[in-house]
Parts: structure tokens; sequence; C-alpha cells
């Protein structure tokens, strides 16, 4: 239990550090679209390729902060069916709902990579300012990591807890 | 199995997978690639799911949404809505049942900056309930009205929910936004109305406050002066062209900034438990997005929406008993599911219905918002009833819901009245667009 609190604590730690990041991403989606709408309808200037960095800041951003989304519960779930099941039942489906969604942000993951190397490959760029779009794809696979490593911690939990349960 | 068998096992699953407690986002993601698998080839199942996580995450269109969530963030943080209260408190509280008044009509101001039910109920409860209980006011009462009239952050503009039905429907936000205004209006005449009829029966519910001089009257109205600039900035900027939706929310969202900085609201770290806290949830209504896309390009090699709107054009039944039994669906499924989730799941099986029987889609959005509004103050899931839960913990929870069914009532009054006149809801955009 003491490396599955140590393992818990890690992903916390990285999580928390990957929404910094995430964080500054998504001020920064506020402070552009500001300064492009000053720029443009009070100087006639705006900024060049404010929609490229707008989308890519989003993906960005969002990505950062799947991790401490999952951990701190923020996705939304239907809450009022399996409180009524028996403890056993609950702790088994648990269980089986975190094993999928392990199995789902591993593949996530996965084909983010994939997709980045596809995006490499055809020499995919931003529809303006034309900046390379597959380091973004990485970024956005490595953001999914900290996902992924939660979402084990949480199966190893739940397994634990069944057993716990039948001793 | 064919597409049509396998798109009604991927429903039912779907469904299986809700009650277990998926969450909703990743259950809706997890079989839409697994039916696409089955229908497609795992090749192009695979494929489809990484490209819709980077072309929604990465969608300008969709940027509006973490916007609009972020200026209600920094609008709730910013103090505006406790000058707001103390405004309508100084015109109203001194009459009997004038502190419910003041937070119904502090809520509806409020809506108009901030586009959540959640934040509105958990910003006006903060700041209503301690002074409702100061003055002896029912629980049920209370507790029930700042529930109830949080839901008006969901129909009055700027919305959220609103936002993403028309990003999923492809409808002009600003239409659905100039919708909502009629229709928010009414609801809050309504809201005071119930309170008004509840007190004439029990004067004990709700005693008068102190009075207030009209100086203090006067004065106190320049609380609503920087509400009123933001509405008139992101939405007036909006009507009138001067922005797209995604430029208005972020020029919103720093309008708040500042004006929370400006009160000394905003240091450092209170900034950053903002950002935190819009960014989380800008990240899963994004991935319900995310999620909703798989499903839907499930659902749409299934041909299941277009089969079912085929069925459901074939019956033998007047369009408008098939739009009440739409907004039956919506209004159950609302018992159970989050109202933004509900919409989004939904709306791949029911718009084509809509459109099949030529109903006018600003006018379907701001019914289901309306529909929604109901779920977020009924049991098992009421939102709101949580958020003031958690502010008003000595009160149990059942008081709370007895005190939210009058509320409910006058939702449920307006939502017949927009299906047998769907003008209220259609009248501005038609006026303003025409």
């Amino acid at each position: 239990m003491a490396i599955l609190d140590n393992f818990k604590r890690f992903n916390e730690k990285v999580s928390t550090g990957f929404e910094w990041f995430g964080l500054a991403a998504f001020l920064l989606m506020m402070l552009l679209t500001t300064v492009d709408v000053i720029g443009a309808k009070l100087f006639l200037r705006p900024v060049d390729g404010s929609l490229d960095l707008m989308m890519i800041l989003q993906l960005v951003a969002m990505s950062l902060a799947l991790g401490t989304s999952y951990i701190t519960g923020r996705h939304v779930q239907v809450e009022f069916f399996t409180p009524l099941l028996p403890k056993l039942v609950q702790r088994i489906n648990r269980c089986f709902i975190r094993s999928l969604m392990l199995l789902l942000f591993i593949v996530m993951t996965w084909q983010l990579f994939v997709y980045g190397n596809d995006l490499k490959l055809y020499g995919e760029v931003s529809s303006t300012i034309r900046i390379p779009l597959y380091p973004f794809t990485y970024a956005a696979a490595v953001a999914f990591i900290p996902a992924c490593l939660a979402a084990l911690a949480k199966w190893i939990q739940a397994i634990i807890e069944v057993f716990k349960h039948e001793s | 199995m064919s597409p049509e068998t396998t798109g009604i096992v991927g429903i039912v699953v779907l469904l299986v997978l809700f009650m277990l407690r998926m969450p909703v986002a990743f259950a809706m993601a997890f079989v839409g690639f697994v039916g696409f698998a089955y229908l497609n080839g795992l090749e192009s199942a695979l494929t489809l799911l990484a490209q819709d996580i980077f072309e929604t995450l990465s969608s300008y269109p969709l940027s509006v949404i973490p916007m609009f969530i972020l200026m209600g963030s920094f609008a709730y943080a910013s103090g505006i809505s406790q000058r707001l209260y103390r405004t309508c408190y100084s015109w109203f509280g001194q009459y009997r049942g004038g502190l419910t008044v003041a937070t119904v009509l502090a809520c509806s101001g409020f809506a108009a900056i901030c586009g959540s039910t959640a934040a509105t109920a958990a910003t006006m409860g903060g700041i209503a309930l301690p002074e409702m209980k100061k003055y002896n006011y029912d629980d049920k009462l209370a507790t029930g009205t700042v529930a109830s009239a949080g839901t008006l952050g969901i129909l009055i503009p700027p919305s959220t929910v609103l936002i993403v039905y028309g990003l999923l429907t492809e409808e002009s936000i600003g239409k659905l936004f100039v919708a909502g205004i009629i229709p928010g209006a009414l609801l809050t005449v309504f809201f005071v109305l119930t309170v008004i009829i509840l007190c004439m029966r029990n004067p004990e519910l709700a005693p008068p406050g102190p009075n207030t001089t009209i100086m203090e009257k006067i004065v106190s109205l320049g609380g609503i002066i920087e509400a009123i600039l933001l509405f008139l900035l992101t939405i007036g900027g909006l009507f009138l062209g001067w922005f797209s939706p995604t430029q208005a929310g972020s020029i919103g969202a720093f309008g708040a900034f500042l004006i929370g900085v400006f009160r000394k609201k905003l240091e450092f770290r209170r900034t950053i438990g903002v950002l935190t806290d819009g960014l989380r949830t800008s990240c899963m209504v994004l991935f319900i997005i995310v999620g909703a896309a798989v499903f839907g390009h499930f659902l749409a090699i299934s041909n299941i929406p277009f089969i079912l709107s085929d069925w459901v054009g074939s019956l033998p039944i007047p369009p408008m008993a098939i739009m009440g039994v739409i907004v039956l669906i919506y209004f159950v499924g609302g018992f159970f599911m989050d109202s933004m989730a509900l919409i989004i799941v939904s709306i791949p099986i029911f718009f084509p219905i809509v459109l099949k029987f030529n109903f006018d889609p600003i006018w379907f959005g701001v019914i289901i918002v309306m529909v929604g509004e109901m779920g977020v103050i009924t049991p098992p899931v009421g939102v709101n009833v949580f958020v003031i839960k958690g502010i008003a913990p000595r009160v149990p929870l059942q008081v709370i819901y007895m005190g939210i069914l009058p509320f409910l009532g006058a939702i449920i009054l307006l939502t017949a009245l927009l299906l047998i006149f769907p003008q209220i809801a259609t009248f501005i955009p038609n006026l303003m667009y025409s």
C-alpha cells in the first residue's frame, strides 16, 4: 500500500506540474484573443496567425489538464445507481470501469503519438502561419501520460479493494 | 449484426456504462470506438479516435467554450455578484419576501455575465443565504429560491449550454443568445411572482428586512454598473458584429479579470485558483465533446439517427406530440444526468427529428435548455441542490427539494408556454436577423 500511495503522490505531482503549463496556455488564449481584438479594432493590426495559435494553445491546455481533472474527479458521472448495489458488487464494478478507463487512456495516448507521426510524415501545417502541427500532437500525447498513470493507480487501488473485501 | 442492430446495442451499452459510473465523456468515446471498430475495422477506428481528439481539442470554434467559462469564473471571483445583490437588497429588502426577490433579481443579473447554473447558485447562495437566515426567512423558501434562481445561468445569455448546442447543431450562437433573453426575463418574473404568492399565503415565511433611504437606494445602483458594462461589451459586441463568439468570451473574461484586479479581489493565488477551476471545467466539457464526436461517428455509420427520424416521421401522430415526447425524454433524462452531457449525448439522435418536422432549431435549443434547468434542481442528481447543501449544510436535502417545488412549477409553466407560443423565443432572433 505504501508503494501505491507513493505512486499516487508521484502522479499528483506530475499532473499538477503539467497543469501549470496548461494554465499558462489557457491564460495565453485569453490574452492573445484580447490583444488580437484590440489590435484589429483600434490599430487595424491584428495578431498574425491568432487563429492557429488559439487552436494550438487550446489543444495543449486541455490535454495538459486531463490528468488533474481525472484525479480530482471533475468528469461528469451518473451517480444514482451504483450506491444502490451491494458493497462487493460496487467494488467489482469500480474495478471493471477503471480497467476500461485505463485501456481507453492507453489507446488514446498511443494513437496520438501515431497521429503525430502521420502529421509529420505528410508535413501537415497550420492554415495561416504554416506552423508544423506534429510537435503539438506529440505534446498532447505526452500530456495524456499522467492520466494513464492516474488510471493505472486507480485500477490497482480498485483491485486491492476487491481482494481486501473478500479476505 | 447489421449496422442498425449494432447501433442499438451501442446505445444500450452506453446507457449501462453510464449507470455503472463510467464518466460520460469516456463512456461515449469507448462505445463509439468499439462500435466503429466492429463496423469498419480496428485500423479505421484507431485513426478516428486520434483524429477526433485532435480535431476537437484544436477546434477554433470550440474555443468559445473555455473563454465563456473563464469569463464566468472571473466574474464569480471578482465580487460582482455581491454588489449586484447589495443593490437588489437595498431596493427590495425592506418588503416581506424582499430578500428572496432580491436574490432572484441578482441571480438574473449575474446570469447575464455567467453561463453556469452551479456558479450562479454558489455565488448567490454564499451571499444571500446568511442574510435570509439573519432575518429569519424560512429555510425551505431561502434554499429553494437560490437553487432555482441559479438555473437562470444557462438561459440568460451568455449560456454555456446554448453555446455547446449551437456548435453541435451549427446554429448561430448569437441567435441562440438573443432567443434566451425573453424566456430568461419571463422566468425571472415568474420566480418573483412565485415568491410573492408564497409570501402572501404565509407571511411568516419571509419577514421584512431593514429599511433603506432613497439616497441609499440610488447610491447602491453603482453596484450594477460593472455588470451592465460587461454584459453590453460582450453580448452587445457579439450582436453588433464587433466580435466573433470566441472574441466576445475572451474580452468578457479579460474585462471580468480587470474588474477583479481593480476591486482587489484577485491577488495571485486567487487568480491561479480561478484559472485552475476554469481550465478543469473546460477540459471536462471539451472531453465530453470529444466523446460525443467519436460516438456520433459510430451512430452515423450505424444509420440509427436517419432510421429513427424516418420512423418517427412515419408515425400517425401530430408533430407537437412528438415534440412533447422528446421534451419528456429530456425531462426524465435530466433526473439522472448533467444537462450539458445529456444535450451532447442526445443531439445526434434527436436533432434530425427536429429538422424533419421543420421545428425551429433555435426554439428547440431554448426548449431543451429550459428542460435542462429542471434537471439541475430535481433529484437524484440536482447539481444546484448539492451546491446549496454545501453552503447550508444544516438544511436537510429534502427541505431544499421541497423548497424548489413551487419554482419547478414556474419552469414547467414557462416550458409549456414556449411549446404553445414559440414566438416567445423566436421573436427577437427573427426581428434581428430577418
